[in-house]
């Protein structure tokens, strides 16, 4: 397979550019806004109270999804065109966006610096091995692996979140990736460390007030946070807090941490959106099927039909 | 076993796992190698199902409680073996020595195996909730209905239709109890070694290992949620009509509601790639019902309706049994090793053919 490059846009070392926000002030003037019957400002939501299980946790069920373009890029980026415009035209092209980096810029290490540019200019060199080198280069989302966390959240696709008693349960559309949050600390039968690494980590939740907060570590080393090549090490924690603002939108805000790689632990924020159509539900993207060509193309006789 | 152990047994296996693939699997295989343990893991089993009152638990919203880790594992065929037939159970007897057998079996595709090539360790997966302890299933088959056991005949028109593609085997026996590899594209070698679909049903079934289920439940939604290939089930219970039959899902749409304490999915819109048994996708619709009946046993049953593909509808009880959780991630493509050794491997073995046809002097080909 041909190497391919793309022109990355480096992350412009702006100033905070956070979309949206959710907070005390703000939500008292938004607030005020909807009681004036105004037009709304991005990132202020009226004071609202989530509602609650029959066993009075704040209630997340739903399909919700992210409409950010952070996939593509966490930091700021230009459109641009996407692999292939020879014969992708539009349909593959990568929409511009601001990024979910509070600060603007994820502070790398030197030398990781170099390792996320590496990997964005081999973001589509796939070499499948019959042993771990397989992810030594291309994006995990071109070769419909699970995305890792936070990825799973920004992924142009929806995701349910279904809320039992002990549990809270992630399932993504994307790649059919799920989490499974332990919410009861006194079940002892729920390991605290993770058993082994995952690509989707070990999660343990628990509610501060009305907001979602959940921990996870346990991960493997090989998921990236966009096709910029953001990466991590096993040592990643990503702590993620959710909180509903309003019947229709879940603030998500979520703390990397890895002293492998980064200098300090860095935030990501952006809003969720609740699905509205009727009768929603998740479509399976089961894109295994999509990439069996892509991934295991060079050991085949002949092209698949 | 602690915990930490039996969690990092899970972690073995998904290594495990990605270095087999399920066909390959030959029930039945008898050893008697020194080096075979006996299997007496089962006398505890018959004390574990509790006869002392229980009261069935239910969610804070007053839903019979089918939370929990579960599995199918049984050692009772889906149709009923002629040595039984007129007899819907076993004696205790019988029962005790087929469970006996059964983790003898696994025991055996342990231990026929040499130490540096670790293929099936049923003593860490297939057989940890055997060993665990579950009653013996008396039955004789786990289809009840047609009463004798065995699947109704097919249809002509079931008979005639090709296999799906999800369910050919790759694999050509070659008549000398090896096979013949058939790998030209990854699309040769099925859904299951792909990972493309590990099955996660609908119906549960017991295959060879990885038979943990987990049920989670909210006021809306019931989640099943299989450990093998961690593929996820959300039946929704608010009464909405199916998808459309344009939307055709990988376990197909469930729909869930209660009957009485009694748990009803019925499910349609199957993807054709992947049809249970090779039924019709636009026909079939498999009924299942749950029911919990003990603090560690589920009552699972499923009927099949496909006039298309069989005579008349077929109904199995298959028995949930506890187990310890929790399930662990199931990354199945992301360490796939199985398609890239078995592909190189053709690659290798067509390669070899080709020298020898050509005489071990000829320079071999720079393009295929």
């Amino acid at each position: 397979m041909r190497l391919y490059f793309r022109n990355i846009v480096p992350g412009f070392a702006v100033a905070a550019v956070l979309v949206l926000g959710a907070g005390g002030p703000a939500a008292a003037q938004g607030s005020l806004a909807a009681a004036q019957n105004k037009i709304p400002t991005p990132g202020q939501f009226p004071a609202y109270k989530a509602p609650h299980t029959a066993d009075g946790k704040p209630d997340f069920s739903g399909i919700w999804q992210a409409f950010v373009t952070a996939d593509i890029d966490v930091q700021d980026h230009d459109a641009q065109a996407g692999p292939h415009p020879d014969f992708m035209g539009a349909y593959g092209a990568w929409p511009g966006g601001q990024g979910i980096v509070e600060g603007g810029e994820i502070p790398y290490k030197p030398e990781a610096l170099a390792q996320k540019k590496a990997n964005a200019e081999k973001r589509m060199v796939v070499n499948i091995t019959s042993d771990p080198h397989r992810h030594d280069t291309g994006d995990p989302e071109l070769k419909c692996y699970n995305p890792g966390v936070p990825r799973a959240n920004y992924m142009p696709f929806p995701f349910q979140i279904i809320q039992g008693t002990d549990t809270v349960l992630f399932s993504y559309e994307f790649a059919r990736s799920v989490r499974t949050i332990y919410m009861n600390p006194n079940d002892k039968t729920i390991p605290k460390d993770a058993p082994a690494d995952s690509w989707m980590g070990w999660s343990h939740g628990h509610f501060e007030g009305d907001t979602l907060v959940i921990d996870t570590t346990g991960f493997v080393p090989y998921t990236w946070f966009d096709r910029a090549g953001d990466y991590h090490s096993d040592a990643l924690h990503v702590v993620e807090r959710y909180t509903q603002v309003s019947p229709y939108h879940i603030m998500y805000e979520a703390t990397i941490e890895d002293p492998n790689v980064f200098t300090r632990p860095w935030k990501v924020t952006f809003p969720l959106y609740r699905r509205m159509e009727k009768n929603i539900q998740l479509v399976d993207f089961n894109c295994t099927e999509f990439v069996l060509d892509l991934l295991y193309g060079q050991y085949s006789k002949r092209p698949s039909k | 076993m602690t915990n930490h152990v039996n969690h990092r047994s899970r972690a073995l296996q998904i290594v495990l796992v990605a270095a087999l693939f399920a066909p390959a699997y030959v029930a039945g295989q008898s050893s008697h190698d020194a080096n075979t343990k006996t299997a007496n893991g089962s006398t505890k089993s018959a004390a574990s199902t509790s006869t002392k009152s229980w009261t069935l638990p239910r969610t804070p919203d007053g839903q019979p409680d089918l939370h929990g880790y579960w599995t199918s594992e049984s050692f009772t065929p889906l149709e009923r073996p002629a040595k039984y037939q007129g007899r819907e159970f076993l004696t205790d007897q019988e029962a005790e020595a087929a469970q006996k057998a059964g983790l003898q079996r696994g025991y055996d595709r342990t231990y026929d195996d040499p130490v540096e090539e670790p293929v099936y360790d049923s003593t860490t997966f297939g057989l940890t909730p055997a060993l665990e302890g579950f009653s013996p299933n008396k039955r004789t088959s786990l289809i009840v209905d047609p009463p004798d056991g065995r699947l109704p005949p097919r249809t002509p028109e079931a008979l005639a239709r090709p296999k799906a593609i999800g369910d050919r085997d790759y694999i050509e026996p070659d008549g000398h109890g090896s096979g013949i590899v058939h790998a030209d594209t990854p699309r040769d070698i099925g859904m299951r070694t792909t990972c493309v679909s590990m099955s996660g049903g609908p119906p549960i079934l017991p295959g060879a290992y990885n038979n943990g289920l987990y049920i989670m439940q909210s006021s809306n939604f019931v989640v099943l949620q299989a450990e093998y290939g961690s593929e996820l089930r959300t039946i929704p219970l608010d009464g909405r009509p199916h998808a459309s039959a344009n939307i055709r899902q990988w376990h197909g749409d469930g729909r869930g509601h209660w009957e009485g304490d009694t748990l009803v999915v019925e499910t349609t819109n199957f993807r054709p790639e992947a049809t249970f048994r090779n039924a019709n996708p636009k026909t079939l619709k498999i009924t299942e019902r749950f029911k919990r009946v003990a603090a560690d046993q589920i009552e699972y049953s499923f009927t099949i309706d496909d006039p298309s593909t069989w005579t008349k509808p077929w109904t199995a009880i298959v028995p949930l049994h506890t187990i310890k959780g929790p399930l662990f991630e199931y990354a199945c493509s992301e360490s796939n090793m199985d398609v890239v050794n078995i592909m190189a491997g053709a690659r290798a073995t067509e390669k070899e053919a080709q020298k020898q046809n050509k005489g071990v002097s000829a320079a071999p080909s720079s393009k295929e």
